[in-house]
């Protein structure tokens, strides 16, 4: 399809929701498209051009800032780096899963640091450790809460970005009470209830890999439950 | 609020773990996992019921045997096995890589495991079958 | 705004719930759920070997795979069988029941709740347990 531009043009189909709303639902915007077209540009587009009410947020728009996650038919995304061109005809494009809606595209990240904070998250900086998945490559998007399927049903449940930040915290403390984040991430709705989709680490666009964090907490868990169990170690005597 | 609406604002919701959209092999795994083993459970206690036939004695439960003799209940005999594999063999995947071990080659075993369902389903359909 | 009306109610359900505070459990190792992730990876490896073997030997030996009420009887009365099935009985119940439990924690069954159907269900695990011996060995007792 080619508008007299010699464009092409792509339908999106982009969930509205207004605080006070009964319900929501899917607005379509006929949105002009290139071959570097993103999602985001297109978005923008629209705001300028159609519907300046259209609710999002975005920032540094080149995916290190983490602002612009949503999912674009249906997969966890930053838009600014991703290209309409090859999603087809038709693209819906919804807020990221699982916190609230605010309005629009725009949700609630207050879980999401919720859960995180208490993990005593380590500041950004670069790391000597050559084969750790660097944990500082985090840009806080919460993609991975949206696509991790326990997430979905259990608002208890830590998930991925706090339980691979406390997993970095334990490969390098730096004066943290480790012993105090073991207790917190050995819990039935923490490392525990991964079920290993792996969701989390295919949609993270930094690389951070939090399933693999999560695993291997789970190790060093069970590693001190069976070195306890069968009495070798004393847990002052732990470092 | 319709519970289609829930979904669609990305609330929590109880079924939201089965929407296929941009989901990889890992997140299926994990719902056959998890259906695989309701249904066997299910199929635990629907079991008892029918084994507790034996206490009618032989007329009752050799009549039962004839029953499940037929096609229809050969061919769900042969889906038990199959979710007894699935379960059992990607179970086997999330016992070792959700211990910690194994955890780079995640991807590989569930290969390596739905390859093995595959023989097995083989095998069983080809045993009762033929 | 000091109000908002949210789509989802803020916790997907449970629209009159405060905020879940994430801080719980700082400080203190629970035993529990190692222990029982523990419990399902020895069940289940076991229950792959036990099943294998029941579903061998139930089915796959037997001319036409299942056993005649005779049949049955003679081949529960074996006591390395009546064992092996004792010991799948109890296997399967407890890990069955046990991943049951973990679908509700999965749904965000916690607290007092929680502790609650813990409960039932070990009551459940030890009736199914308890009735599945006796059938096993009434069976065993006949003929």
């Amino acid at each position: 399809m080619s508008d007299r531009r010699g464009l092409g043009t792509v339908l999106l189909r982009v969930f509205r929701y207004r605080n006070g709303d009964g319900a929501p639902r899917y607005d379509e915007f006929r949105v002009p498209v290139g071959p570097r077209t993103t999602v985001l540009d297109a978005l923008l587009g629209v705001r300028r051009r159609q519907d300046p009410t259209l609710t999002l947020r975005h920032s540094c728009l080149h995916a290190s800032c983490g602002t612009c996650g949503m999912r674009v038919n249906g997969q966890e995304v930053l838009a600014c780096v991703t290209r309409l061109d090859g999603l087809g005809d038709r693209v819906v494009v919804e807020p990221l899963a699982g916190a609230p809606v605010v309005g629009d595209l725009v949700v609630d990240m207050e879980g999401f640091y919720g859960r995180l904070e208490p993990s005593g998250r380590p500041l950004l900086r670069a790391s000597e450790l050559a084969d750790l998945e660097r944990f500082e490559d985090c840009i806080e998007c919460g993609l991975c809460l949206s696509a991790c399927p326990v997430v979905a049903t259990d608002p208890h449940y830590l998930g991925p970005a706090a339980l691979a930040a406390a997993g970095r915290l334990l490969e390098e403390p730096r004066g943290a009470d480790r012993e105090a984040v073991l207790g917190w991430v050995d819990d039935a709705h923490g490392a525990w209830r991964c079920h290993a989709a792996f969701e989390c680490s295919e949609v993270c666009p930094a690389g951070v890999d939090p399933a693999g964090a999560i695993m291997r907490l789970r190790r060093r868990l069970l590693r001190d439950r069976l070195s306890r169990l069968a009495g070798l170690h004393d847990r002052e005597a732990r470092p | 609020m319709t519970g289609k609406g829930l979904r669609a604002a990305g609330g929590r919701h109880p079924s939201r773990w089965l929407d296929p959209r941009g989901r990889h092999l890992g997140t299926w795994a994990f719902v056959l996992n998890r259906l695989t083993g309701l249904g066997l459970v299910a199929y635990l206690y629907l079991h008892l019921i029918v084994l507790s036939t034996l206490l009618r004695g032989p007329d009752a439960w050799d009549g039962l045997v004839a029953v499940f003799r037929r096609p229809v209940f050969l061919a769900l005999d042969v889906l038990l096995v199959l979710g007894l594999a699935v379960h059992g063999l990607n179970g086997l995947r999330v016992a070792l890589v959700g211990s910690g071990l194994l955890v780079d080659r995640h991807k590989a075993l569930l290969v390596a495991a739905g390859i093995l369902v595959g023989l097995v389903g083989l095998v069983a359909a080809v045993r009762t079958f033929v | 705004m000091a109000t908002r009306t949210r789509p989802d109610g803020g916790s997907g359900g449970l629209k009159d719930s405060p905020p879940v505070d994430f801080t719980q459990a700082v400080g203190r190792r629970q035993p529990r759920p190692t222990v029982a992730w523990l419990a399902q990876v020895v069940s289940g490896v076991l229950l792959l070997v036990l099943m294998t073997v029941h579903m061998v030997a139930q089915h796959f030996v037997v001319e036409g795979g299942l056993r005649t009420y005779q049949d049955v009887v003679a081949w529960i009365r074996n006591p390395v069988v009546f064992a092996i099935e004792a010991l799948l009985l109890l296997t399967v119940t407890w890990h069955g029941l046990a991943g049951v439990h973990a679908v509700l924690l999965d749904l965000g069954l916690r607290g007092r709740a929680e502790r609650v159907v813990a409960r039932v269900m070990r009551g459940l695990a030890v009736v199914t347990v308890v009735y599945g011996l006796w059938l096993l060995a009434t069976i065993a007792s006949r003929g």
